[in-house]
């Protein structure tokens, strides 16, 4: 029959239902009972029912058994939470629960139970606790008093008051009746979250009750064995309801509980009683139950390996629920220290069952376990396995591994060029779906981690060139060969022209972002390889970009053109410059997969690698030595969303203006979270063109309050090394605050911005950072929230917010010591305080200076003085990269001379240190021994302190 | 806790349902289309539990469903219950219907929706499981239909009504009536 048919019948009916309930002739309790039930299936149908619930509320309040009965079915199925109507049952309802009838009694608790509405619970949670524990209501009623109170409980918790009644509610668990004790436990297993301390008592109750029904033979309990297996629902809930506490303190039930357990597991392994499939679900219900309490407990190595070994056995089942199962259960397992190692040893069962389970749940708990049992030791063949898996995985679930095997990868990378291989063969093998957060993070790795940069680059050249590749592929090749391409230009076959053509043949078929993403490398091209220009240039100019119908197409190539066609190399060099390291944070890929599996989920995983060994992988990327760019040794995964923006390149205030000229675009006022790509992309806006007279102009603001410093401080935390040569970065993080820095620096002045990001989602009172400075620095604070600059820091920071503070600096004279910046903030109420050196040091305010050999000879030896030299000999604590030495000596500040040291191998530098009251001329020279791994660094200025005190500072960078 | 309990033939066509949490009646309907959607695809001889729909909230609920003859069981539940003891009370929901309907089929659900309800709710109350016990049940059902017989007795003696059976609903919609055997 068609759906209008239907429909018109049922029409029909409900009108004819209408006509008689509306009708003179009163019906009769059959034909009321029999519409009711109409009325029933044709909602069940899924038609709206709008009349009727007056007759259900008249069935309800009738004193025969037939019509009341029918009258809460249709008020328990079909009425929601409409409040008139629910005065009206109430009524009804409270005569019930007086009436003394258990039926009638029942009657009215099934129905306040199902509907649970507020207004129900404010009329009649005060009774049923009364109903529950008075001596003389029936089992039937105290079950369903039991459970109605659950329900309230859940659905208003403050409306059900903790009273002398609850002491009575645990000795329910002594009941008689085993239903009664069902339900009992079900409540109290609720209740006892809120307020463990009341329901203490409980545990032993429940304990020696399991240990009845445990320590039964099968027949003991009769109409609770279910096929030969005694109290399985009662057992399970207790068990449950154990779990709500920490292992008995008292010794004998401890005792008591663990004999229990361990006769579980024994009964597991006995053979079946009977061959029925509802026999070894009950049993393997309990059994599960268990394991779970088990694994809660945490404390018994003993019986944490049984139940290791137990649901290894299961995981070869022929049953597949059990399969199911057990994969889950271990998935908890793996968490625990002691039985870690013992859950390992399943590892080909387990991806066996990814190869080979039929079932798509089972196949997810599969790879959930793989992904929770993983660590350093078996981090390669669970990532190769699950990027097996991926290529036949169901589409529902490729997403989600593909955030497993990235974070995976991540985090038990020991080395880089693995990591980018596995993020690759991502893309490879699932492009579609590799999410942005993904691709972002592979660049933000590469882009801080300058050992793996060649690699990476060479890499994505190669995979390139497959004849199809996924877009995704495109991007992160245009990214890194525009940042890195250099790398690998040596090479003839990946000479600059092959690495542009290459780029250029999957232009065509990309998108509009890729292509804007690629006219950025493009221009970063023409600075990394001046040959490139031309072609480039011919490119841009091509009318298909500069007049392409996409506006950002269009606007990146005509500002591209002319950007390459106007500025000298030097203000290229500048405004494309090499990315700066993105700040660490939380991995937003992490983030992401939290998301998508919902709360819970990825706690197991945050918290559950408890090997130490993994702790420093975590610490993310310093077990290997070069790290010197990698700003933070505290989080392992960057986010995105509250890092501080890149810098926007100091330009010369002259450079500045040429580029406002260029452009007429909006000053770069950094955008907060920006993604590699804009960051890409952001790079190449114009820093607003900024006076140095405006900076002297600040006025000195009064003293802060609580700017003293004050030994209730702590003690100031070390300046990380990396900020000698780094001006951006994270200059502190810990589990609540994140610090951000960012600084330019010119002449003696310099200008911070620094970024303080709540990690927290409660808001930080009282949030104050001030500046001290002990030494002769003097630092004068203009705090700002954003622009102006002339607010202060807000007092409150709230959670997972950031807000910046500015600071103008100004270098007097010369100095040892940096300033220091104090922050004190209250977290939910208690104070924090902590201190730590801000990265300002002598060297910021160097000028660079170039000279011919000639010159610099002849300043050599005017410096000849003893104490103006300062010397250091060194091992090298870093691999001795000419590049990576001349990109800390460029960072530390000085002027690089080529040609001036006969030696090629060594690096000469000069500079002139800015200060207000002096300047200090600098010159130093940086001999590498590679056999030796050792350097000699040598530095002569007018100055002793500078001499020693800069040789120190370079001396750390090595 | 116990969300929902579906009961829909191998159509699709609901023959119970009974929400535990309040949902709009456009989104139950919802919840039983895109349930069906994902059990029915389903082989025979996979795992019986999977994880929840998003109508019903996403996968911190299970779906844990047995399918027999022309019908699905499903009970979707959070994570407070245990997946094997929830299989065996449809076991025992299903032993008990067919214990009062002697050979249930998928027409005894549609003819006595009041009873199946009545069933149900001697088993779970407010998504919590209230009894298990298959006799302490049929107990609870003999009761309630003996006090039904005597007072249909009374008023039938003082109405002289010939209760003809009604077919309307018989017409409501078309169906195939099956007996579904239960495994036991």
């Amino acid at each position: 029959k068609s759906k209008e048919a239907e429909i018109k019948r049922i029409n029909k009916e409900l009108a004819n239902i209408r006509s008689k309930f509306k009708g003179d002739k009163a019906l009769d309790g059959y034909s009321k009972k029999k519409y009711v039930c109409k009325l029933l299936f044709i909602f069940l149908l899924g038609h709206d029912i709008d009349f009727g619930h007056m007759e259900a509320v008249n069935l309800l309040s009738s004193n025969k058994y037939t019509e009341k009965q029918i009258g809460y079915l249709f008020i328990s199925v079909l009425v929601n939470s409409n409040s008139e109507l629910i005065r009206l049952i109430n009524n009804a309802i409270k005569n019930d629960l007086a009436s003394r009838n258990p039926t009638f009694m029942c009657l009215a608790l099934h129905c306040i139970a199902n509907v649970g509405s507020r207004e129900m619970g404010e009329a009649f949670a005060a009774d049923i606790p009364r109903i529950l524990v008075a001596g003389d209501s029936m089992d039937s009623v105290k079950q369903s008093a039991a459970l109605c109170l659950l329900r309230l409980y859940k659905a208003s918790p403050d409306l059900v008051p903790m009273g002398e009644w609850t002491a009575r509610v645990v000795h329910l668990l002594n009941d008689q009746h085993m239903g009664v004790v069902t339900a009992a436990v079900s409540l109290i297993t609720c209740l006892c979250k809120k307020n463990p301390d009341d329901f203490k008592t409980c545990i032993s109750l429940a304990v020696s009750r399991l240990s009845r029904i445990v320590s039964s033979a099968s027949t003991d309990l009769q109409d609770y064995t279910y096929y030969f297996v005694p109290a399985p629902w009662l057992s399970v809930k207790l068990l449950r309801l154990l779990q709500s506490y920490p292992p008995p303190e008292d010794a004998a039930v401890k005792g008591r509980l663990v004999e229990c357990l361990e006769t579980v597991l024994n009964k597991a392994q006995e053979p079946p009683k009977s061959k029925k499939v509802q026999h070894s679900n009950a049993k393997n219900a309990i059994l599960f139950e268990t394991i779970s309490l088990i694994i809660h407990y945490d404390s018994e190595p003993n019986l944490l390996v049984r139940a290791c070994n137990q649901l290894g056995q299961f995981l070869q089942h022929r049953e597949t629920n059990l399969r199911y199962l057990a994969l889950e259960s271990m998935c908890t397992l793996a968490s625990s220290e002691f039985s870690h190692e013992a859950v390992k040893t399943h590892i080909d069962t387990v991806i066996n069952a990814l190869k080979t389970e039929r079932d798509v749940s089972v196949r997810q708990r599969a790879a959930d376990l793989l992904y929770a049992m993983c660590d350093r030791s078996n981090a390669k063949q669970i990532v190769s396995e699950m990027l097996r898996y991926l290529e036949t995985a169901d589409y529902a679930i490729r997403e989600e591994i593909v955030l497993k095997v990235a974070i995976l990868a991540e985090k038990y990378a020991v080395d880089y060029s693995w990591y980018v291989d596995t993020i690759l063969n991502l893309i490879r093998i699932a492009g579609d779906y590799v999410s942005e957060e993904v691709w972002y993070r592979v660049l933000q790795i590469v882009t801080n981690r300058d050992d793996v940069q060649g690699y990476a680059a060479k890499t994505v050249f190669e995979a390139l060139q497959a004849p199809a590749c996924h877009e995704n592929m495109v991007k992160v090749g245009g990214y890194i060969l525009g940042e890195f391409g250099n790398l690998i230009a040596g090479d003839p076959r990946s000479s600059p022209p092959v690495q542009f053509s290459l780029l250029h043949s999957k232009f065509h078929l990309c998108s509009v972002a890729t292509r804007a993403l690629l006219l950025s490398t493009y221009i970063k091209f023409i600075n990394l390889f001046p040959e490139t220009k031309a072609t480039i240039q011919g490119v841009l100019r091509a009318g298909s970009q500069l007049r392409n119908a996409d506006v950002e197409l269009q606007q990146r190539a005509v500002e591209y053109l002319t950007l390459s066609s106007v500025a000298s190399t030097d203000v290229l060099a500048t405004v494309l410059e090499e990315m700066p390291p993105f700040p660490e944070r939380e991995s937003s890929i992490l983030a992401k997969l939290k998301r998508k599996k919902g709360p819970g989920a990825a706690s197991a995983l945050d918290d559950g690698r408890r090997d130490p060994s993994s702790n420093d992988i975590n610490g993310g990327v310093e077990p290997t030595p070069s790290t010197v760019s990698t700003p933070s040794p505290s989080a392992d995964l960057l986010g995105l969303r509250a890092a501080p923006p890149p810098a926007a390149p100091p330009a010369s205030a002259g450079a500045g203006n040429l580029l406002v000229d260029v452009f007429d675009g909006p000053a770069a006022q950094p955008s907060l979270g920006p993604t590699p790509e804009e960051a890409f992309l952001s790079e190449l806006e114009p820093p607003a063109p900024e006076s140095p007279m405006a900076l002297l102009a600040d006025p000195v603001p009064a003293a802060e309050p609580g700017a003293d410093w004050h030994p209730g401080h702590p003690a100031p935390l070390p300046l990380p090394p990396r900020f000698v040569c780094k001006n951006n970065g994270v200059l502190f993080e810990n589990q609540l605050l994140q610090i951000g820095v960012k600084s330019e620096f010119r002449q003696n002045l310099g200008r911070m911005y620094l970024f303080y990001g709540n990690k927290t989602s409660v808001q930080f009172q009282n949030f104050s950072p001030t500046v001290v400075h002990p030494g002769d620095l003097q630092t004068h604070i203009l705090s700002g929230l954003g622009q102006p600059p002339t607010k202060r820091v807000a007092a409150q920071v709230d959670g997972g917010a950031q807000v910046q503070q500015v600071l103008n600096i100004e270098c007097l004279r010369d100095f040892l010591t940096p300033p220091l910046l104090s922050v004190r903030f209250r977290y939910g109420g208690a104070p924090q305080a902590l201190t730590l050196k801000l990265p300002v040091t002598i060297n910021k305010f160097f000028q660079p200076t170039e000279m011919a050999a000639q010159d610099f000879f002849q300043r050599w030896k005017q410096l000849s003085l003893p104490q103006q030299e300062a010397q250091k000999i060194f091992k090298a604590n870093h691999p001795m990269d000419a590049e990576v030495t001349k990109a800390k000596l460029l960072g530390f500040g000085s002027a690089l001379l080529d040609n001036v040291d006969p030696n090629p191998e060594n690096f000469v530098g000069a500079g002139i240190i800015q200060t207000k009251a002096l300047q200090v001329g600098c010159l130093l020279r940086l001999e590498p021994n590679a056999q030796a791994q050792m350097y000699r660094l040598t530095l002569r200025t007018s100055k002793e302190p500078v001499s020693r005190h800069l040789c120190e500072l370079l001396a750390q960078q090595f | 806790m116990i969300k929902a309990i579906l009961i829909f033939n191998n159509h699709g066509k609901p023959r119970l349902s009974k929400f535990y949490q309040p949902y709009s009646e456009d989104t139950q309907q919802q919840i039983i289309r895109e349930t069906f959607h994902l059990v029915s695809k389903r082989d025979e001889n996979v795992c019986n539990f999977l994880e929840g729909g998003l109508l019903i909230g996403g996968s911190d609920n299970k779906l844990i469903y047995r399918h027999y003859a022309t019908l699905y069981f499903v009970f979707c539940v959070d994570s407070s219950e245990s997946e094997l003891g929830i299989l065996d009370l449809i076991q025992v929901f299903v032993e008990t219907l067919d214990k009062c309907f002697e050979n249930v089929c998928e027409l005894d659900l549609i003819f006595h929706v009041d009873k199946v309800h009545n069933i149900l709710a001697e088993m779970v109350m407010g998504g919590m499981v209230l009894e298990t016990n298959m006799n302490e049940i049929v107990t609870q059902i003999d009761a309630q239909n003996k006090l039904e017989k005597s007072e249909v007795r009374m008023e039938n003696a003082i109405i002289k009504e010939g209760s003809q059976h009604d077919d309307n609903l018989r017409m409501i919609c078309s169906f195939h009536c099956l007996s579904f055997s239960i495994t036991l």
